[in-house]
């Protein structure tokens, strides 16, 4: 991780872009995903 | 007695200008309608600000008051964290509760962003300022505010009119992307509405897991987090009304009525009047674009592995921005006028509430990314 980090941070600020959205989209996705797992277990869990 | 005459002689082409804007941003506000409350004190304060020797702003080295408000509320971002208590109040989470799938919208919607963040840095933009750029893309002004006061203060003024002025052209810019990425039995597509109720218990969790889970996977968007999520435990509850009211409502027009006519008074002419101000205005465009797009393409991905009898609209992907609730109302009103009697109003308000939550999840994750790779 730290090379990744180290490699953007000497690339140009299109690529710097690229990876900021690659790990921002993802980041936004699994969070979200995460809510959505609370959500649907509160589901199953009230259902019970 | 020339300085008699100062106020006309010291007036420039650009002041005109400026004063041509503002003029058309409280026309917009009162005739069209558009975001009225934030585009008349917006566009009144781009002339006050532009008026000869600019006294609201600060005159022999003594701020005036807009500059007072300014480092009172937006240099130290308090006016985007008072407005994120108001919304967060405004917000029920019950729609999305209801249609847990619909979060992933959320998400998807937040493509505009990053795509015009890069964008950005084709045309010659530094990363922070790009990042600060796509952030228009949240449809969230406060967030916008709060990212480019960080990231990018000197554009701070056509960031923030960009955000707005798409969030109230939402009805103008979205249906046209969307019927372009849609076939016409994709919009007449009906959804089952779930009218199951959420327990208080998970109304009341919510706020406080996301607040957690946010404040450890990007630490530095608790402040934009925090704010909303506190509005919204104030909301569900249920033991302090007042606190809600007075968060939606008065605390909410307040704030507004100053964040607008503090923004309008950074507007001046030498700051705003350049090539980079038109190219964020057009880039802001494209963010909503890529937006809409963005939702309405992973909606129609998840249909490819969805039973016919549980297809979703398309056009929901489209709520995936932060809009809230006009982007729900504009796909509600094309589900309409395509079928008479398809409603899926509480699917969109359910992708509308968690392109809520995206956009500061994106919002923080930018905040913390950016620094990692630029200084």
């Amino acid at each position: 991780m730290d090379g990744l980090i180290e490699t953007l941070r000497s690339a140009n600020s299109t690529v710097q872009a690229i990876g900021v959205s690659v790990g921002g989209f993802v980041g936004v996705f699994a969070t979200l995903a995460f809510f959505f797992i609370m959500i649907a277990a509160a589901d199953r869990f009230n259902k019970d | 007695m020339q300085d008699v005459f100062i106020g006309f002689t010291s007036i420039t082409w650009k002041m005109l200008v400026m004063y041509g804007i503002g003029g058309v941003l409280i026309w917009l506000a009162i005739k069209k309608q558009y975001e009225p409350m934030l585009l008349l004190p917006i566009g009144f304060g781009a002339i006050l600000v532009n008026l000869p020797l600019a006294i609201a702003w600060e005159h022999e080295g003594v701020p005036g008051f807009l500059r007072i408000l300014y480092d009172a509320g937006i240099a130290n971002e308090l006016f985007p964290l008072l407005i994120f208590i108001a919304v967060g109040a405004m917000i029920d989470f019950g729609p999305l509760f209801r249609n847990p799938l619909m979060i992933f919208f959320g998400a998807a919607a937040q493509f505009g962003i990053f795509a015009t963040m890069i964008v950005a840095t084709l045309l010659g933009f530094d990363l922070k300022t790009a990042a600060s750029i796509g952030i228009i893309g949240a449809a969230d002004g406060p967030t916008a505010i709060y990212v480019a006061n960080k990231f990018a203060r000197d554009y701070l003024a056509p960031i923030s009119v960009a955000a707005y002025s798409y969030m109230s052209l939402v009805p103008i810019i979205q249906p046209p992307v969307i019927r372009l990425l849609t076939t016409k039995e994709e919009r007449r597509i009906h959804m089952p509405l779930h009218e199951k109720q959420s327990p208080q218990w998970l109304r009341i969790l919510f706020p406080i897991v996301v607040t957690v889970t946010a404040g450890i996977v990007a630490p530095i968007s608790v402040p934009l987090v925090g704010s909303l999520m506190f509005g919204n435990l104030i909301r569900e509850s249920g033991v302090v009304e007042r606190l809600s009211q007075i968060a939606q409502n008065e605390l909410a027009y307040l704030v507004t009525l100053l964040l607008g006519i503090t923004i309008g008074g950074s507007m001046s002419a030498e700051k705003f009047l350049n090539w980079n101000t038109i190219l964020i205005m057009a880039m802001g465009l494209v963010a909503f674009i890529f937006d809409t797009a963005g939702g309405v393409l992973f909606a129609k991905l998840v249909n490819l592995f969805l039973p016919r009898e549980r297809k979703i609209n398309p056009m929901i992907g489209a709520c995936g921005i932060s809009a809230f609730p006009m982007s729900a109302r504009v796909v509600q009103k094309m589900a309409s006028e395509e079928e008479r009697g398809n409603i899926i109003l509480m699917q969109a308000i359910g992708a509308n509430v968690s392109g809520q939550l995206g956009s500061i999840i994106a919002g923080g994750l930018v905040l913390a990314l950016v620094p990692l790779l630029v200084k």
